[in-house]
């Protein structure tokens, strides 16, 4: 994608602003755990793999993150903001109760990534801050990007997404589920219900 | 005003054509006589939402910024695409254009009759809007700045107060949409000297899916809870409005196209 170099330079500075180590020339780190990788890794994306976006972010410990780095996970995703008072704290409850519905070996297998709407104030130390406030594990991937990359993620997932003048967001509550070929098998949108479809939606994108 | 933009414009074009990937005429075949492919000054301002929720600003202030003249035509589309082969009908996913991408040109590289060169270009996503944008080393528009610019009448930066404008405008929305679109310059220069904002497609902006009015449940939407509108007179605000909140990415229609905007600040930076 033409973006690509714009975007990765823009992340690059905005990493090497905010930790003290040369990451420009590294490459994004793999979310992915030896036990999921697979012969798949170096051939193209799939027509319908979010993973052709390319997006590019910063994990809540600082380093670089490429969105496709998920492939070969199943994944649960949510775009969130960490000073939200109402509905997204429900949805990573929600996300909670979803991982312990899941069968061990999957569970362990999938990604549950938060993204952050909020590009100003949701800097990798607050998404640390959340993370611990949360008591979220291992396989919890939080993200900050720049305003670009969050834009387009959001419009690929179908949410909208509005910054008010008190700071807070008014936004689509959507759970998206992406198997490990980052294609989108199931969405629950709205902020109750729906587990046991996502959870079914997990097991059979899962394979 | 108007000898300051067009001076800036001047030399921000000239700047354009040595920064990078900028449309050379003698590249694109045209049936009629090019149009000059100009960026126009938009001053600062203020944008006023059409509709707010409890927590929105009243007033939404907008830094200068440059708009194309013109929205982007079939001949200018075409140009990117034989640069960009993976934005090529054939070759496009469908994640970022549904099935009727282009579906008015006759082949990946040939836009035929029902596309003329200088017509504006539809059926296009947001998706292949925003790389058309990068490609040529510009954005899409905000939705506060396109609204900023298409605010103005013919004569004044306020249309409201110009009845020759609304009277055109209201038309407009009366016709229907034309087999085939006729070409940008049949349009009239609004007060800045944009063209065609009005009376030919309706075009992305960056933040469209910022416009929620398509989900007012609260359960789906957090502080849905309560709307308001600004004037509700303002119909050709609401139908904007509406249909961004209606529209996915990747969706194309036969009258939505765009046009590029750049940001002030960087251009005039490289001003020696």
């Amino acid at each position: 994608m033409k973006t690509a170099p714009v975007l990765l330079f823009i992340v690059t500075a905005l990493v090497a602003s905010a930790v003290e180590q040369p990451v420009a020339t590294s490459m994004p780190q793999t979310a992915m755990p030896a036990c999921c990788q697979k012969e798949t890794a170096s051939a193209p994306f799939s027509k319908d793999s979010i993973y052709q976006l390319d997006g590019r972010f910063t994990d809540d410990s600082g380093k670089p993150f490429a969105l496709n780095s998920l492939r070969g996970r199943p994944v649960v995703l949510d775009m969130f903001f960490a000073s939200c008072g109402y509905a997204c704290p429900l949805t990573v409850t929600d996300m909670l109760a979803l991982q312990q519905r899941l069968p061990a070996e999957l569970r362990e297998a999938t990604a549950f990534v938060l993204v952050s709407f909020d590009v100003a104030r949701d800097t990798p130390e607050a998404l640390a801050k959340y993370r611990a406030q949360r008591q979220l594990g291992n396989n919890w991937i939080l993200l900050h990007g720049d305003d670009n990359s969050v834009r387009e993620l959001a419009a690929l997932l179908g949410v909208q997404y509005h910054e008010t003048a008190d700071g807070a967001f008014s936004h689509s509550n959507q759970i998206t589920i992406l198997n490990r070929e980052g294609e989108i098998v199931h969405e629950r949108k709205g902020l109750q219900g729906g587990l046991d479809e996502a959870a079914l939606a997990l097991v059979r994108g899962g394979k | 005003m108007k000898s300051i933009s067009s001076f800036l414009c001047g030399t921000l074009l000239a700047l354009g054509f040595m920064a990078g990937p900028v449309l050379s005429g003698g590249e694109i075949p045209r049936a009629a006589a090019p149009h000059p492919n100009e960026m126009i000054l938009i001053p600062a301002g203020i944008y006023v939402p059409f509709s707010l929720g409890p927590q929105d600003a009243k007033q939404e202030p907008v830094a200068a910024f440059l708009l194309d003249d013109y929205p982007v035509t079939n001949g200018e589309f075409l140009t990117f695409l034989r640069a960009n082969p993976k934005w090529q009908r054939s070759q496009i996913s469908r994640l970022f254009a549904d099935s009727s991408y282009l579906q008015n040109w006759r082949a990946d590289l040939e836009p035929g009759p029902s596309a003329p060169l200088d017509s504006p270009v539809v059926h296009v996503s947001w998706f292949a809007a925003r790389a058309f944008a990068h490609w040529a080393g510009k954005r899409l528009p905000t939705m506060a700045e396109w609204e900023l610019a298409a605010s103005a009448g013919y004569t004044q930066p306020d249309g409201n107060n110009d009845p020759a404008f609304k009277r055109d405008l209201y038309d407009w929305f009366a016709r229907p949409v034309p087999a085939v679109l006729p070409a940008i310059t049949t349009t009239r220069a609004n007060y800045y000297g944009v063209h065609g904002l009005h009376g030919l497609v309706w075009e992305w902006v960056d933040d469209f899916n910022s416009a929620m009015i398509s989900s007012l449940d609260p359960n789906l939407l957090c502080a849905a809870g309560a709307t308001e509108v600004k004037d509700t007179g303002d119909y050709a605000a609401f139908m904007r409005r509406a249909l961004r909140s209606s529209l996915q990415a990747n969706n194309t229609t036969s009258a939505l196209g765009f046009r590029c905007a750049r940001d002030l600040k960087l251009s005039t930076a490289s001003v020696p």
